[in-house]
């Protein structure tokens, strides 16, 4: 309990308050209250239902910011906030709202005080004199990993919480900084996200990308976005990729691999019906993309495709 | 157990410790700490009349309810000599069809307050049974002893009676209602009514009223110090009405419906008190003497609560006895 009333005070600025929310769960606590009391006042305290699920003991609670008690719809949305009831318990209880701003989102606003990020980076256990990454994840959702001079390990997973995953989320790595100046981390990272893709055959291309990585193509993603009027050559590519499911992975394929059998190699499919499908794209599109001044316009076509389709998501 | 003599005139059952409260209404009554004075005295009334700003005076639109309730207020004649009593109406918008009606009379210890206090128990009702509420402004202790207060509330019940017809209320189907001090002067118009062939209600609901002046019953002495409107409280409001009368042989039931030696021929009464206040034991015995005068009286009394605990509306108890109140309602209004 004694989590869930730190965090509840904290989304009070009023501190008089805070300490009364305390001295009510408490007060609760002391009592033997009931666990449907404590889960009432929770609710009622943050103004949004709230619910305690624990699987081992078939619980599942919910109760309005009324107060009145009604079934859940739906499993808990992992957004929002939570917190184990007992540690090593499975009873979790839940506020149907997204968490407050923590140290993440301190360390990544380039207008919180330097106190702030201070103070956040410490909670975080990052050394002010270390450098870190600001990663940002498809959603809008943002990390922070301790940096190394080399490519870190998959810095978007955290390795534990509800946002373990099985496999990588779309992620932006931003560039490797001095805690302190995560903001321009993370102006990189999400810059960085605009050019990841799902990794399918409909949108082929890096699921990760690394800000460091990115080249001129930061130039490139700072200027083009769903509202800058496509050159010829990206609607003949739209045009191209309509005619066949194969063509937007075949083209990145051929655009991103150092010879045709790799290309082959990686698409899985044979090198003679690559040979086919270059002949049919190369005419769809009207150049060659074989040589490498036409790979490199392939490749060029292929990341505004992108851009277009991935508008700059709304800061932090 | 410790126990306290009992003052003369009560019984001679030794008085254990206070009742507890509910874990649930103990630890908002806590949190609310400083909403609430410590020791109320006479002294303090001024300064409890000031606006609160953590409580807030309802605005006309907090009462409209988003459009669903029409509001209008009246200036009606008050009783012989004295000036206009103030009567807010919410109605349901649109609806022409004469409707039962609650005539509310605001709580406060007879010294604070107006007809804007404990309404919106009241609009809810509103909305649920398209009813019409009434609510009086009558005017308060000490500057207005008895029997100013009540005789205002009369007024006001008498004219909403005698104009049913221009306020679009069946004649027949007019509750009285009222919380802790309103519900004394509740309990009191109901006797007017009655000894004065009055507008002949169809019920009266009588939320924790404060119905005696003598303040000596065992749950009085038992909570003194405790919870809301504990003995010294009571003391101060029933000051402020009768002054040196207060407690004394000459008190009218119109101030102190407990008084009353006949509670024959009223209407169906809902009577509801938590356990742990000073009001438990009065109005446990008004149900009863109700009962043993041939009367029709619904009566719960909810362990653990403080007086006027539904002003926690989210605890599980304030839930049920709202619910309670609704169910005597809807049993009430819909025969």
């Amino acid at each position: 309990m004694k989590d869930l009333v730190v965090r509840l005070s904290a989304l009070d600025p009023d501190a008089g308050a805070a300490v009364r929310v305390i001295a009510y769960f408490d007060q609760l606590v002391d009592a033997r209250a009931g666990l449907a009391t404590i889960v009432r006042g929770a609710a009622v305290l943050a103004g949004c239902p709230a619910r305690l699920a624990d699987r081992e003991r078939g619980v599942d609670l919910r109760v309005g910011s009324d107060g009145r008690r009604g079934a859940p719809d739906g499993p808990p949305d992992p957004s929002w906030l939570s917190t184990p009831v007992a540690a090593g318990g499975s009873a979790v209880l839940w506020l149907e709202r997204p968490g407050p701003a923590g140290p993440v989102e301190v360390l990544i606003d380039a207008s919180a005080p330097p106190e702030a990020r201070r103070h956040a980076a410490r909670s975080l256990g990052l050394p002010e004199s270390g450098l870190a990454r600001a990663v940002a994840l498809e959603g809008g959702g943002a990390r922070i990993a301790p940096a190394t001079d080399g490519r870190d390990q998959e810095p978007w997973n955290p390795g534990h919480g509800p946002g373990a995953a099985a496999i990588a989320p779309r992620a932006g790595v931003g560039t490797a900084v001095p805690v302190l100046s995560l903001p321009a981390s993370w102006n990189a990272a999400r810059t960085a996200l605009r050019l990841t893709a799902e990794g399918t055959d409909e949108d082929p291309g890096p699921r990760v990308v690394y800000a460091d990585e990115m080249g001129g193509l930061a130039l490139l993603a700072g200027n083009v976005g769903p509202a800058t009027p496509p050159i010829p050559d990206v609607l003949a590519l739209e045009q191209a990729a309509a005619a066949a499911p194969w063509m937007l992975s075949t083209l990145y394929a051929v655009a991103t691999t150092a010879s045709l059998r790799a290309a082959a190699a990686a698409l899985r499919v044979h090198h003679s019906t690559l040979q086919d499908r270059i002949v049919h794209a190369e005419r769809l599109l009207g150049w060659p993309v074989r040589e490498p001044q036409g790979q490199f316009r392939l490749h060029l076509t292929l990341v505004l495709h992108r851009l277009r389709h991935h508008p700059a998501e709304s800061g932090t | 157990m410790t126990t306290t003599s009992v003052p003369a005139g009560s019984t001679t059952t030794p008085i254990g410790p206070p009742p507890p409260f509910d874990p649930e209404l103990a630890a908002a009554l806590a949190a609310m700490g400083d909403l609430l004075p410590r020791e109320l005295t006479l002294d303090l009334i001024p300064a409890m009349r000031q606006p609160n700003p953590r409580m807030p005076r309802l605005s006309d639109d907090d009462l409209r309810r988003g459009g669903a309730l029409e509001l209008t207020e009246r200036l009606v004649p008050g009783p012989q000599g004295a000036p206009d009593v103030s009567l807010l109406i919410c109605r349901p918008a649109g609806v022409t069809t004469p409707l039962a009606a609650i005539y509310h009379i605001h709580g406060g210890g007879m010294i604070i307050g107006d007809n804007r206090t404990g309404l919106p128990p009241m609009l809810d009702w509103a909305e649920e049974f398209r009813l019409v509420v009434v609510s009086v402004g009558y005017r308060l202790a000490p500057e207005t002893p008895h029997p100013g207060p009540v005789e205002d509330c009369y007024a006001g019940l008498a004219w909403t009676a005698a104009h049913s017809g221009e306020l679009g209320i069946d004649p027949d189907r007019i509750v009285v209602a009222g919380g802790s001090a309103g519900g004394g002067l509740a309990a009191a118009v109901a006797l007017m009514a009655r000894d004065r062939g009055g507008p002949a209600l169809a019920g009266q609901m009588l939320m924790c009223p404060m119905l005696d002046d003598r303040n000596d019953t065992p749950s009085a002495v038992q909570m003194a110090g405790l919870g809301v409107w504990d003995l010294a409280a009571n003391h101060t409001g029933w000051t402020a009405l009768l002054g040196e009368a207060r407690g004394g042989p000459d008190v009218s039931p119109y101030a102190a419906p407990a008084r009353a030696t006949d509670l024959s021929g009223l209407p169906p009464a809902f009577i509801d008190v938590g356990s742990a206040e000073t009001f438990r034991d009065e109005d446990v015995t008004y149900a009863s003497r109700i009962w043993q005068a041939g009367g029709v009286a619904e009566l719960h009394v909810w362990p653990g609560g403080f007086h006027g605990f539904a002003m926690v509306p989210q605890a599980a108890l304030s839930q049920d006895a709202m619910a309670a109140q609704l169910s005597w309602l809807r049993r009430l209004l819909s025969d």
